[in-house]
């Protein structure tokens, strides 16, 4: 019964906010970006009733989940479909390529889950870490933020993958090995059909299955997907914020923009930067204060449970703990810091074994094509993250080739999706005058 | 540029990807890296013999990495977040010999003896190789 209800709060909230702020004709987009945003309804939900009322209201909180959610869904019934650009469909090998890259990728997932049945490093060291502590430690579940754990299990980090983890361990009344592999799975499929369907709904059925195919053909996307860990969420959660604010523009895309680059930032500390940078990228390019305002509206309830969270709960970060105004200052002047990351980077684009030739292509068409069109929201947001990270790199506390090692990585699968978009649109927009032109 | 030439460059692209991903999970990675067991396995037992929450200290032969010049990806660190994982909600207190309740967790499990001796502990039970429940000695 109570499995139940927590499917019908994730599919009931997570439905009837598309309903009313992404009304489309496109059922499977819909579809995806509902239950994308319901697992983040429901985890969101779970932590802020946890943290204001304990461990006794997750009940409570799926009857009120799914009530609100199937209101949203009456009031949505009547509203008016989302402008929808002619689609331009793929030919049939295209869609039976992304196909097999789909069972390929599938396969590889299944065989690094097995290899490593735990997750990834940072899965056991934070992420179901801090989902074991929710789960088993009932009303003392504060001891997962207890500053007397390593600083390495990162008790500051916001918690929706562990709150979805947990509540999953809960519901099923044991911990379950298949609850934390299958919630990996789900992310790393929503991540690969969200990018078909976004780019889809923005510029045909071509486009999407260009950019399904860029994602679940990066060599290093399926052992991301198996570790179990916050990066391919957060990835799911940026790529549906910047596909929105590359779409038709409109109140409701920019309150759910908003609202999913909040997930994104209560996912992983990362995603307050990149909420910030589109939030950032849409006044500088768009010069609409009202815009950004609806924006930020959207990311509003998750910005509260986030300052919340750091500011009642988490001890301070890491990189801000370890920190000292004369270890800022010397790192800020310290030239060959700075020489090292340009090296560490350069050397990462061509890192064949996690990244192939995607990464090399990527920094071509960039430097090559995308820098002489004129700048947009999705670019220039990106754009701001990765120029954010070089003084975050530079100035944090930690060895610059470990932290850079153990991070790079995932930052670029977080980033990936979302560049997959920007990137694609950029070139589809180049390629309209040339059909055109065919056409005629 | 042309839409075909983009579509047989994402083309080429990914079949390379596919390549480097089946040819490293299926192929270099089961000659190169070994099957990890489940975590859980080697602490099942110590589990049963504290208590479901509160803290205990952690004594281990390794260093664990509490600071940034430490290797974090040390067998002493790695050993401790596995403890750490496995018997959550319990907070484990590395290097506090003076808790109630002390876990040793030892890559060498001879040393077992001479840990206890040196941080002043008395063993109460081992719960396998490396593994054992220690507390501190009465005071003189």
């Amino acid at each position: 019964m109570s499995a139940l209800l927590a499917l019908l709060a994730i599919a009931l909230s997570g439905a009837g906010l598309v309903a009313v702020l992404f009304p489309s004709r496109d059922r499977a987009l819909q579809a995806a970006l509902a239950v994308a945003l319901g697992l983040g309804c429901w985890s969101s939900a779970y932590a802020a009733v946890l943290l204001l009322f304990g461990p006794g209201a997750r009940t409570a909180k799926d009857i009120a989940l799914a009530a609100i959610g199937a209101v949203l869904l009456v009031v949505a019934r009547d509203g008016a479909p989302a402008a929808v650009e002619d689609r331009e469909p793929a030919p049939r090998w295209l869609w039976a390529f992304l196909a097999v890259a789909c069972v390929v990728a599938t396969a590889l997932f299944i065989e690094h889950t097995l290899r490593f049945p735990d997750g990834g490093w940072d899965a056991w060291m934070v992420w179901n870490l801090r989902a074991r502590f929710l789960a088993r430690a009932g009303d003392g579940f504060r001891a997962a933020f207890s500053p007397h754990l390593l600083f390495l299990a990162h008790q500051d980090y916001p918690f929706l993958l562990p709150g979805l983890v947990a509540q999953g361990f809960l519901l099923r009344g044991a911990e379950a090995p298949w609850i934390p592999i299958f919630i990996a799975w789900l992310y790393g499929v929503l991540a690969v059909a969200l990018t078909t369907y976004l780019l889809r709904w923005l510029r045909g059925g071509i486009w999407g299955a260009l950019g399904g195919l860029s994602v679940a053909a990066m060599p290093c996307f399926p052992t991301f997907a198996s570790n179990q860990q916050s990066d391919v969420p957060l990835a799911v959660y940026l790529l549906i914020s910047v596909a929105l604010l590359a779409g038709p523009r409109s109140r409701r895309s920019l309150l759910l923009a908003g609202f999913s680059a909040g997930l994104g930032a209560w996912t992983k500390n990362e995603g307050a930067l990149y909420a910030a940078c589109l939030a950032a990228a849409l006044l500088w390019r768009e010069r609409d204060l009202r815009a950004v305002a609806w924006f930020a509206l959207g990311a509003l309830p998750l910005a509260a449970l986030f300052v919340g969270f750091k500011l009642g709960v988490a001890p301070p970060t890491d990189l801000a703990a370890l920190s000292t105004r004369e270890s800022v200052i010397a790192h800020a002047l310290d030239l060959r810091r700075w020489g090292e990351l340009v090296l560490l980077t350069l050397r990462r684009v061509v890192y064949f074994q996690d990244f192939a030739l995607w990464a090399m292509a990527e920094v071509l068409v960039l430097v090559l094509f995308v820098r002489k069109q004129p700048g947009t929201v999705p670019g220039t947001a990106l754009f701001l993250a990765v120029a954010a990270y070089a003084p975050i790199y530079v100035l944090q506390p930690h060895r610059l080739d470990w932290i850079y090692r153990t991070s790079a990585d995932r930052i670029f699968i977080q980033l990936w999706p979302a560049a997959v978009v920007a990137t694609l649109l950029h070139l589809a927009r180049a390629t309209a005058p040339a059909r055109t032109r065919a056409s005629t | 540029m042309t839409e075909r030439a983009i579509t047989a460059a994402v083309a080429v692209l990914a079949a390379v990807g596919l390549c480097r991903g089946v040819y490293f999970h299926l192929v270099s990675e089961p000659l190169h890296d070994e099957m990890r067991a489940p975590i859980d396995a080697r602490y099942a037992a110590l589990r049963a013999l504290l208590p479901p929450s509160g803290e205990v200290g952690y004594v281990s032969d390794l260093p664990v990495a509490v600071r940034l010049d430490q290797d974090a990806g040390s067998l002493g660190t790695r050993l401790y977040l596995h403890a750490q994982y496995a018997l959550a909600p319990l907070v484990l207190r590395y290097d506090d010999a003076r808790a109630p309740l002390v876990i040793a967790n030892l890559s060498d499990a001879r040393r077992l003896a001479q840990i206890a001796q040196e941080r002043g502990l008395s063993v109460v039970a081992v719960a396998g190789p490396g593994l054992a429940v220690l507390r501190p000695k009465a005071s003189p």
